[in-house]
């Protein structure tokens, strides 16, 4: 893979990574031929973005193998983000002294050689060393989500500055009549002394409204900011496509040369926790997070029966008595004693992580067969044969 | 007891952030005093504060457009709240551009000051915002622990020289010494000293002028008048809670002065158009 990016793209590009970097240590190189794709997962995998720059933004791209004699398959790395993003750390640098970025890949070496072409003839030249890794993606059928939301460039980033850094989480909740989101804290004693903030829109702020079904989602505030950040520098309308909570939320921005989008996990708050799974993998982790995760990884791993088994405990096949027009997609058993209002299923206690493929080159239709890490299963067989060719990978 | 203020003009809202972010860097909690003239953010000089207190009284007038309060009882109508100011900062500073700001009163899980800004938008509606801002009622009882303070019965009064000067000696001095020694004259003249075993560095200010308090302000018309006016008044004080209160001040007084009680007491005095914030710092042998 060869690519080469122009001066003030390179700083489009840099701030790319910056707001991958707030999401995962790591980052995955994918060039394929719709452009090339950087994606990062957090730790706990409940977070995962993804930018995908088409050919059009770079000078030249070409992403076959760099020897035409040996396979053409294409080569998709793992880097460490600690090696990268000092490479990018200081944009406004960048913007004034490169004049080209060059990067490339090929299959027959270990290296990724990032090279900046700067002004005064000044050359840099990194070789990193990348892990060869099948590609990471997020299957989120983002177009089955019953509540769509478009947000002006500005909105969602005025309305997070209003929550200090230091939060974690918030919960944003969204009626037909009325989007907010305020800060989320776990119960416990620290809950009574603790400031709250909320903030409150009216829908016609946005470009676009649609919320078909009321609901409060939460999720980690961290990882969004890296990704408003690099949508306000650019100014671009953001997508928001929810459900309710427990499945995951999705920022996302379009543009010509790219597009951009941040998948995040939501809480799904419990009354009993009875309903967890035989897998016993119940680890008390001090986050929700990383204790669904563990969960799910672990259990996903003897796919098929486990995954199954234990999807079935948390979230029940049924449907929904609320007549979607969309195929059902899993709720939990007790969500059909709830009213419409409030979407808290009582499922056990963890957040609904992300359904990840591992591909390999080329896309794999029969999800069952997919090698880790897959990281969340699925209702059950039917739904998943029903939904999972047609979902949109990210 | 209720309480409910709106501030809609731009300058007082941020005028009223700039004092409570200055107060939030002087310490973490604070009591907060409300009667229908003024409001006092109240720091009362406990061992925990290591005998650090705080007095600082603004007139709501010239900062709230609407200010309704209703006190405890008729004959005491006054309310007492303790709370951290960093979050009440925290609260103002997010909404600096919001067409009304409002405080109220509130009891949400716990009694809290709800601060309520109307932000402004493209469209016809309007964003809210809301933060609740925990608080705990003092019992009427223990409002003897918040008085007013009395001026002590200094020995020297002087203005001080720019805050920025002071805090760039300070700053430096700190790095030599745990403690640092203000004396000051009725002459305007005032040294900053460390001594050390290996070292003594002294910072000389002259021509600071000494406010006429006069025969009515000091109880005791006598020691400054008959005191000689080269003779110095000093007091040893921990630098870093002379320093802590320097690095806060975020309000530019249009004057500031200090007074000592020899060997006993460092009083700390900025007055504003709209505030005055008095600062006692214990001596120390």
């Amino acid at each position: 893979m060869k690519c080469v990016i122009e001066g003030k793209n390179a700083k489009v590009f840099g701030r790319a990574v910056h707001a991958l970097s707030r999401v995962g240590d790591e980052l995955w190189l994918d060039p394929t031929v719709k452009g090339l794709a950087l994606r990062s997962v957090n730790s706990a995998q409940s977070a995962y973005a993804c930018f995908i720059f088409s050919p059009l933004f770079f000078q030249q791209y070409s992403f076959m193998g760099c020897v035409p004699k040996q396979s053409s398959k294409t080569v998709k790395c793992k880097l460490l983000m600690k090696s990268l993003l000092p490479l990018f750390r200081c944009l406004t640098s960048i913007e004034r002294n490169v004049e080209r970025c060059q990067i490339s890949v090929s299959a027959s070496s270990d290296w990724v050689i990032i090279q900046f072409f700067c002004r005064h003839g000044i050359t840099k030249t990194h070789n990193l060393r990348f892990q060869e890794k099948e590609a990471l993606q997020a299957e989120f059928a983002s177009h089955l989500c019953t509540n769509v939301l478009k947000a002006p460039a500005r909105l969602l980033g005025d309305m997070v500055v209003h929550f200090p850094v230091f939060q974690e989480e918030i919960t944003l909740s969204a009626t037909p009549l009325r989007f907010s989101l305020r800060n989320y804290e776990e119960s416990g004693e620290s809950q009574v002394k603790m400031m709250y903030t909320e903030m409150s829109l009216h829908p016609e702020e946005f470009e676009y409204f649609h919320v078909d079904v009321n609901s409060e989602i939460t999720f980690c505030l961290k990882e969004l900011r890296g990704f408003l950040s690099f949508t306000e520098s650019h100014c671009l309308p953001v997508s928001v496509h929810f459900d309710s909570a427990g499945k995951p939320v999705c920022f996302s921005v379009e543009d010509v040369l790219f597009e951009a989008s941040v998948v995040l996990a939501t809480l799904m708050e419990s009354k009993s926790t009875d309903s967890i799974q035989p897998v016993g993998t119940q680890v008390h982790a001090t986050s929700r997070c990383v204790d669904a995760a563990a969960l799910r990884v672990h259990a996903c791993e003897g796919h098929g029966e486990t995954g199954r088994e234990r999807i079935t405990s948390s979230q029940g096949s049924t449907v929904s008595p609320h007549p979607d027009p969309i195929p059902p997609l899993p709720q939990t058993q007790q969500a059909n004693k709830e009213s419409i209002s409030v979407n808290t299923s009582p499922a056990s206690s963890m957040v609904c992580t992300l359904l990840f493929k591992a591909l390999s080159s080329e896309q794999d239709d029969n999800v069952c067969a997919a090698t880790p890490p897959v990281l969340a299963g699925y209702s059950d067989e039917e739904m998943m044969e029903e939904f999972c060719p047609k979902s949109p990978s990210l | 007891m209720k309480f409910r203020g709106k501030i809609v003009d731009v300058a007082c809202l941020n005028h009223f952030t700039r004092v409570v972010t200055t107060i939030s860097k002087l310490t973490k909690t604070c009591v907060l005093r409300l009667n229908p003239d003024n409001l006092f953010f109240v720091l009362s000089g406990k061992v925990a504060n290591g005998g650090v207190s705080m007095w600082c009284e603004l007139s709501q007038a010239n900062f709230f457009d609407e200010y309704q309060m209703e006190g405890v009882s008729p004959e005491n109508n006054e309310i007492c709240l303790e709370l951290a100011p960093e979050n009440l900062s925290r609260a103002l500073k997010t909404v600096q551009n919001a067409k009304s700001v409002k405080v109220k009163l509130t009891k949400k899980h716990c009694p809290c000051l709800t601060v309520c800004a109307e932000l402004p938008t493209l469209s016809s509606s309007s964003r809210v915002v809301t933060h609740d801002v925990p608080v705990d009622v003092i019992p009427k009882r223990l409002w003897h622990e918040f008085k007013e303070p009395s001026v002590p019965d200094f020995d020297v009064s002087i203005y001080l020289p720019p805050l920025k000067t002071i805090k760039n000696v300070v700053d430096r001095m700190k790095n030599l010494s745990n403690f640092l020694v203000i004396e000051a004259n009725m002459n305007g003249e005032m040294n900053l000293k460390i001594e050390t075993d290996l070292v003594s560095v002294t910072t000389y200010f002259k021509d600071l002028g000494n406010p006429p308090w006069g025969d009515g302000a000091s109880q005791d018309g006598g020691p400054t008048q008959s005191r000689d006016p080269d003779s110095m008044a000093e007091a040893r004080v921990d630098v870093r809670k002379l320093q802590q209160f320097l690095v806060g001040q975020q309000v530019n007084p249009s004057k500031s002065m200090c007074n000592i009680v020899h060997q006993s007491v460092l009083h700390l005095i900025l007055l504003h158009e709209d505030v005055s914030l008095q600062y006692f710092i214990p001596a120390v042998a």
